[in-house]
C-alpha cells in the first residue's frame, strides 16, 4: 500500500494497493476528480506521481472511467450511470499516466478504477501461463445466473477476475444482490465496476453499476436502469491485489 | 520545403530575430550531425522540414535554445531474409528515431549510404527494438536476398524542436534466419501485421508475448466479419507451444454508432490447428459488441 505524492489534475491524495514484481506491477486504486478543475483542463495526459515503482516503464493497460447521470422523476430515479475503458501506462518510476478522455466531462465528477496489471515488454522470457478457476456462484435462493466465462486466475499476491452476468429472476431485479464466490480467494476486498446495460442517455457507452467483492462474497446494491438489456452483457474485468497476511 | 520557406515571410520581426539569434549560436556547433553555417531562415526551414516529415506542424517561434541529442546506442542490426531489425536500442524519452536504409547492394560495395531512403521519419523504439521488416518491404518493395548488403543510417529527432542528433552508420550482409540464430539472433515472441495472412479480420495487430509475466500485451483492432461477434487473425507461421492457450483482455469500441465507445471483454483463443492452420481468434464476451473494436492492454493467459 502506498499513497500518491501528487497529480496534475487536481485530485487529492490517491491510495494504492499494490503488488510489485521485478518486471510488472499490479495496482488498485479508486479516486475521483472534478473536470471543471483548472489543473485538469490544462493537462494533456493525466499524471499521478508516486514513490519509486519497481519498473520504470510499462506497456499500455486498461482502467475504467465512470460517471453518474441520474434523472429524478416524481417517484422514480432513471439511472444512466455509465463508463468505459481508458488507457493507462507507467511513464517512469514515479509517474502513472492516464489517457485524458473528455467525452463525459459535462457529467460532473468522474471516478476512475485502476485495477490493472502493467507489464514490461521485450523481457527475457515469454508469457507465463496461469490456471483458470471457474467461480462457483451460489445463493441460498438462487436468483442470479452467470455466464460460463465467470472465472478467476489465482496467483500468490493477486488474482485476475472476469465475471459476466447472464440473468436475474424477475422478482429480485431491483433488490440488493449477494452471492457466494466459491473457489475465489477470500483475501480480496475491492469495489469493482460492473460495466454493461443499455444507457439511454449516454448511448455511446455501456451502463455502469458498482459491485463489491469481499471475503469471497459478491454484492451489488443497485444497478443502472438498462442493466439487463439484451446484448449489453454486464461484466467485470479486474486484476485485484490480495490482502494476504 | 517550398511551403515552409514561404511561411518564413509570415513571421513577425521578433520571431525572425529569434531565429537569427538561434542560428548564430548554432554556427560552428554540431546540431545536425555536422558543423553548421546557418542563417535564421536556414535553421527555420531545416527544423521545420524535420518536424513536417515526422507529421508535426510548423513551429513559428524559435526553440529557446540549441538541443544536443545523444547518438543512437544499440546492440546490433540484423538483416535476414525474413526480418530486418535493430535490437538493443537504448530508449531516449521524448525523442524519435529517423531510420534510413538502402536496398540490397552487392556485398563488395563498401559505401552505400548515399543510396539510403527514409523508412521511418520518426518512430519510437519498441522496447529496445526497431523492427523495420514491414516498413522496409513497404518502402523498398523487395526484401534483400542472402549475400546482399544493406546500409543503415539512423539518428534521434526531437519532435518538439525539430533538432536531430548525429547520424550512426552501419551495414549488414543479409543472411538466413538460421545463420542469424547461430550468430545469436533471438526473434522476439510477438505477432504483428507482417506475420498475418491478408484475409485476417484485423486492421492492426500487436500481440506481444515477451512479458515474462502472466499476461500477453494486446493492441489489436478487430474488424469483425460475417454475422459473428469475433475476428480471426490468420498467421503465416505456427505459434510457439508456450503461446498456445486462451486469454481474456479488455476492449473499447471505435465505431460511430450505438455504443461506439463501449468497454467490452474479449476471450482470445491462440491455436495451431492441423485443419485450419494457426490463428488467433478474438471473440466478444462482455459489454455491447461494436465493430471495429480495439482490444488493448494485458490479457491473462491460461
Amino acid at each position: 500500500m502506498f499513497n500518491s505524492t501528487g497529480n496534475n489534475f487536481g485530485a487529492g491524495s490517491i491510495q494504492f494497493k499494490d503488488y510489485q514484481a521485478e518486471n510488472y506491477v499490479v495496482l488498485n486504486a479508486k479516486f475521483s476528480y472534478d473536470p471543471t478543475n483548472a489543473a485538469y483542463q490544462a493537462a494533456d495526459v493525466l499524471e499521478i506521481y508516486v514513490p519509486d515503482l519497481s519498473i520504470n516503464r510499462s506497456a499500455v493497460a486498461g482502467v475504467i472511467l465512470t460517471f453518474q447521470d441520474r434523472y429524478v422523476y416524481s417517484s422514480y430515479t432513471w439511472n444512466n450511470d455509465g463508463g468505459t475503458a481508458i488507457k493507462s501506462w507507467i511513464k517512469d518510476k514515479n509517474t502513472i499516466c492516464l489517457e485524458k478522455f473528455t467525452n463525459f466531462d459535462d457529467k460532473g465528477e468522474i471516478t476512475i478504477f485502476i485495477q490493472a496489471l502493467y507489464p514490461m515488454l521485450n523481457q527475457p522470457g515469454s508469457t507465463i501461463k496461469g490456471t483458470r478457476t471457474r467461480i462457483n456462484m451460489t445463493q441460498e435462493t438462487r436468483y442470479l445466473y452467470w455466464s460460463s466465462d465467470t472465472f478467476c486466475v489465482i496467483f500468490e499476491h493477486w488474482v485476475f477476475l472476469h465475471m459476466q452476468f447472464s440473468s436475474c429472476s424477475y422478482s429480485y431485479r431491483n433488490q440488493p444482490w449477494e452471492a457466494q464466490m466459491g473457489d475465489f480467494p477470500t483475501d480480496v476486498n475491492a469495489d469493482v465496476p460492473f460495466l454493461g446495460g443499455s444507457n439511454q442517455y449516454n448511448p455511446s457507452v455501456n451502463g455502469y453499476s458498482l459491485a463489491h467483492v469481499e471475503n469471497g462474497v459478491f454484492t451489488c446494491q443497485e444497478r443502472m436502469s438498462g442493466f439487463d438489456s439484451t446484448g449489453y452483457d454486464p461484466f467485470i474485468f479486474a486484476f485485484l491485489v490480495r490482502d494476504g497476511e | 520545403m517550398a511551403r515552409i520557406t514561404k511561411s518564413y515571410k509570415t513571421l513577425t520581426d521578433a520571431q525572425m530575430i529569434a531565429w537569427e539569434n538561434l542560428a548564430e549560436h548554432a554556427r560552428g556547433q554540431s546540431v545536425f550531425g555536422q558543423a553548421a553555417e546557418l542563417s535564421g531562415i536556414n535553421l527555420y526551414v531545416r527544423l521545420n522540414a524535420n518536424r513536417v516529415m515526422a507529421g508535426e506542424s510548423i513551429i513559428k517561434d524559435a526553440p529557446e535554445q540549441l538541443v544536443c541529442l545523444p547518438n543512437v546506442a544499440y546492440d546490433k542490426l540484423w538483416v535476414t531474409t525474413k526480418n530486418i531489425i535493430i535490437k538493443g536500442i537504448t530508449h531516449e524519452t521524448g525523442y524519435k528515431l529517423v531510420i534510413k536504409m538502402s536496398a540490397g547492394q552487392s556485398a563488395g560495395v563498401s559505401s552505400g549510404w548515399s543510396k539510403t531512403v527514409i523508412l521511418s521519419p520518426g518512430m519510437e523504439d519498441d522496447w529496445g527494438d526497431a523492427d523495420m521488416t514491414y516498413l522496409y518491404f513497404k518502402t523498398i518493395g523487395v526484401k534483400p536476398v542472402v549475400g546482399e548488403k544493406v546500409f543503415l543510417e539512423m539518428y534521434w529527432f526531437d519532435p518538439v524542436t525539430g533538432f536531430t542528433g548525429q547520424s550512426t552508420f552501419d551495414s549488414k550482409v543479409c543472411e538466413t534466419e538460421e545463420e542469424a540464430e547461430q550468430e545469436g539472433y533471438v526473434k522476439r515472441n510477438k505477432i504483428t501485421m507482417a506475420d498475418l495472412k491478408p484475409d485476417s479480420h484485423v486492421s492492426e495487430c500487436d500481440v506481444d508475448f515477451s512479458t515474462n509475466a502472466p499476461v500477453i500485451s494486446f493492441d489489436t483492432v478487430c474488424l469483425g466479419h460475417s454475422n459473428v461477434a469475433s475476428s480471426e487473425a490468420y498467421l503465416e507461421d505456427e505459434l510457439p507451444e508456450d503461446c498456445i492457450g486462451t486469454s481474456m483482455a479488455l476492449a473499447r469500441g471505435m465505431g460511430d454508432g450505438n455504443a461506439a465507445l463501449a468497454a467490452q471483454s474479449y476471450i482470445i483463443w491462440l491455436r495451431n490447428s492441423s485443419w485450419e492452420g494457426t490463428s488467433i481468434t478474438f471473440a466478444h464476451r462482455g459489454g455491447y459488441y461494436v465493430k471495429p473494436t480495439e482490444v488493448f492492454g494485458p490479457g491473462i493467459l491460461y
